[in-house]
């Protein structure tokens, strides 16, 4: 037995879903592996079988057949060969000429089929979302947008695991120089190890892990990815995510659906102004409450001011206290939702409805009003587009909430400075955060 | 992460910062603080008597609360009510400045003043004269205006119940006018009802922060049209018809000839007929309308040239005219010689379902 062969043995040889079968094609003594966890064996053979039929009808040799085959690979490649093994390929072994061919077999079906988004809902737009397979993806955006100037790069990242990452964008739109600084960045970072979104964007690309919005505006909606696309931005797509990674991400994604464009131009504003004041009354609205209520009493108007003071008699926590006892359970109620099974679910609702909306009043912990606060403010966080996004606006809430309760009215002011100021802060590679998304080099760079 | 350790230091002790030297501690929630609507303020003896009307809002209700305290200042009255209250007074929220008479003919000056320099009373709160001892008033107030903690304030509150005929002066307007050489005010001069919240008894004249006299409701609806709040709503009744105000504007056009000032005035009243009697036609509803307004206004503006106390501002349209070392004796030398030449111009907008003959 050759170093090859050997070597593979040794990687994989203790592996029970690894077959290692030594038979003859053609006359020819060949040894066949791959993964059955990974390879449908059967019609893989069935398929091999036909192949051999026909080139024993057709006289081939033994060299030609090995063409038709696959790929002929060098046995000094091992690692080749052992990522190929991974994907799940068939390797056939030749031991004549000490050379092998990777051939695509019959894949296990492990992937799921292109199905509607789960994550985000869309209205009258197109129903398709991105999976789990890197390949599929692109397909799906290569179909709804038909150029020839779609580019895609494909790289593989990682030392003992790899993972694929595929760069798409379209020529001739793309900003030139951020596109050169991607295929750079990952170019140059391509053996570092990454498990997770965290690491990819730390690691590979730069960027700080300790940003409360991502680089990356992700989407499983091709409608949307194809987009920005259109836009002049760059998709990267993880395998194994069913997400596309647009980059750079921009605030306006976290108001701007494509889809909103299917409707007519009032409409399409009405629902963009609508998600922009949610915006506004969920980071607003809970600190206002505490700056209203403990601070500056003076700027409501005298009945509001009466009635206010009437819902918070006998509740024994000031407000500050108690607007973040609520969040917090509030956060727990979204969080545990999420966690749930879809038939559990319901039932975490019912039980914080009336937990919320009932007994915490009844119970006078805390005031009628601060209900409400809560359901508008949890209500309003839902018109973001996006669920990471929306998770940066739940956490910047509490900075307003804490600054109102020191300084009052002044002191949303002052988080609405703050927060303007971080979010101007925010940049991808010198592209800002609040710019707006134009096909900018359509013009330069035609 | 040497890096990162210190970083996290430093936002560390600036929040720590923050929450220390910021005294967020001293801030009340609105439940433990004591919103007074009214306050009603006399002097007698060399002592301020201070009254607050303070709703107390219940679980079924608003309960009202008054508190009466004596002082050498008003602040040092205000604050024995907070030491035996046991809530904080947070007079922020005070709508309505009562004075009773007496204090009011002895001049405001003094109060007026501190209410502007203090920080918690807004300069907009709204002040009416009490023609009436402030003990019996409140005591009337606590008894018919229970449900609700701000009756009293709604009287005056331009979209609850405010009538055309009523002043509405607010304190920094009452402070222009002491220090200002060309403009006095009108204040409402109230009392406890009859029927009703209130009885409305006309308006004082302040001059210098001093009541010297007073002018009819008909008289305040005019000095209200000239000084440009509306008039609307206000019927008119007279001996053949009633009607209503829409809106009404005027025209000034001031000359000085020889240190006499001269003024035209031109009120135009839009006008819609509610009630005839018998059968008129519109030219006698307005010459009688005009006759009303003209006798109603040469008598208030008679009682200003007396008074020497210049209510309508008229003194305003002069101050380009007279120069600024002269315009100290608007009042006494110019006013008493000043000649109106009022006209009325009515409008009968609407007529009403039926036509007029």
């Amino acid at each position: 037995m050759n170093t090859f062969l050997k070597q593979l043995q040794l990687k994989f040889g203790n592996n029970d879903d690894f077959f290692y079968l030594q038979e003859t094609l053609l006359d020819t003594p060949i040894v066949r592996m791959g993964f059955y966890s990974l390879i449908d064996v059967v019609r893989t053979k069935l398929s091999l079988q036909t192949y051999i039929k026909a080139a024993a009808d057709a006289n081939l040799t033994v060299d030609e057949f090995k063409n038709i085959l696959g790929d002929i690979q060098n046995s000094t490649a091992v690692d080749d060969a052992i990522t190929c093994l991974l994907q799940g390929k068939l390797l056939i072994y030749f031991e004549k000429d000490d050379s092998y061919v990777i051939m695509e077999p019959a894949p296990k079906p492990l992937n799921r089929a292109v199905e509607s988004p789960t994550n985000e809902n869309v209205f009258l737009g197109s129903l398709n979302s991105f999976t789990e397979d890197i390949e599929t993806n692109i397909g799906i955006v290569r179909k709804q947008l038909l150029t020839d100037n779609l580019r895609v790069k494909s790289f593989k990242i990682g030392s003992d695991e790899i993972t694929q990452l595929s760069l798409v964008y379209y020529e001739g739109r793309a900003n030139r120089g951020l596109i050169h600084k991607l295929i750079d960045q990952i170019e140059k970072n391509k053996h570092k190890q990454t498990a997770n979104l965290q690491q990819l964007s730390k690691k590979v690309f730069g960027f700080s892990s300790w940003s409360l919005i991502s680089n990356f505006n992700q989407t499983e909606l091709p409608q949307e990815a194809v987009n920005s696309l259109r836009k002049g931005r760059a998709i990267l797509f993880v395998d194994r995510l069913p997400n596309a990674l647009v980059i750079p991400g921009i605030l306006w994604d976290v108001f701007c659906l494509d889809s909103d464009r299917n409707l007519s131009l009032p409409l399409m504003y009405f629902l963009r102004v609508l998600r922009v004041l949610g915006a506004f009354v969920t980071i607003i609205l809970p600190g206002l409450y505490v700056a209203l209520v403990s601070v500056n009493p003076e700027v409501l108007r005298i009945e509001m001011a009466l009635s206010i003071a009437q819902t918070r008699i006998g509740v024994p926590y000031p407000a500050i206290i108690e607007i973040i006892l609520m969040l917090f359970v509030l956060e727990l109620i979204l969080e545990a939702s999420i966690r749930l099974p879809k038939n559990i679910g319901p039932t975490i609702t019912m039980v914080g409805g009336i937990i919320l909306g009932q007994a915490v009043v009844q119970a006078k912990l805390v005031s009628n009003l601060l209900i409400i606060i809560l359901a508008a403010t949890t209500i309003a966080n839902s018109t973001i587009v996006g669920l990471q996004q929306s998770l940066a606006l739940r956490i910047s809430k509490y900075v307003i909430v804490v600054l109102a309760a020191i300084f009052g009215v002044l002191g949303i002011l002052e988080g609405l400075v703050l927060i303007c100021a971080y979010i101007a802060s925010l940049n991808t590679y010198g592209i800002p955060f609040l710019g707006l998304s134009k096909e900018k080099d359509e013009i330069n760079h035609g | 992460m040497g890096q990162s350790i210190k970083h996290a230091w430093r936002i560390t002790s600036i929040v720590g910062c923050l929450g220390v030297l910021c005294g967020c501690w001293d801030n009340r929630d609105i439940d433990h603080r004591s919103l007074p609507v009214t306050m009603g303020l006399a002097y007698h003896d060399n002592l301020y008597d201070v009254v607050l009307q303070i709703p107390e809002p219940q679980s079924n209700g608003t309960n009202i609360r008054i508190i009466k305290q004596s002082g050498k200042t008003i602040n040092e009255a205000v604050d024995k009510i907070s030491e035996r209250m046991e809530s904080s007074v947070d007079l922020l929220h005070l709508k309505l400045i009562l004075i009773e008479k007496g204090y009011a003919q002895q001049g405001l000056t003094d109060s007026i003043s501190s209410f502007m320099r203090s920080r918690d009373i807004s300069p907009k709160a709204i002040i009416a004269i009490c023609n009436e001892d402030l003990g019996p008033f409140f005591d009337f107030v606590k008894k018919s205006m229970s449900p609700k903690g701000t009756t009293l304030y709604d009287c005056f509150e331009k979209n609850a119940g405010w009538n055309p005929q009523m002043a509405l002066t607010h304190i920094w307007q009452v402070y222009r006018s002491i220090h200002s050489y060309t403009r006095d005010i009108a204040i409402p001069v109230i009392k406890s009802g009859k029927s009703g919240t209130i009885d409305y008894e006309g308006s004082a004249i302040i001059k210098n922060g001093k009541m010297i006299d007073q002018i009819t409701p008909e008289e305040t609806l005019l000095f209200n049209s000239f000084t440009g709040q509306s008039a609307q709503g206000k019927i008119e009744v007279m001996d053949k018809a009633s009607v209503l105000v829409l809106k009404s504007s005027m025209h000034h056009h001031s000359k000085l000839i020889r240190d006499t000032p001269y003024l035209d005035v031109q009120i135009t009243m839009k006008v819609s007929i509610l009630e005839t009697k018998g059968s008129v036609s519109s030219e006698v509803i307005k010459q009688e309308l005009k006759e009303i307004l003209t006798k109603r206004f040469n008598r208030m503006f008679r009682k200003t040239q007396v008074r020497e106390a210049d209510i309508l501002g008229l003194g305003q349209y002069y101050r380009n005219k007279i120069p600024r070392t002269k315009l100290r004796h608007w009042r006494t030398e110019y006013l008493p010689k000043l000649r109106l030449n009022l006209k009325v111009k009515t409008i009968i907008q609407n007529e009403g379902n039926t036509k007029l003959e």
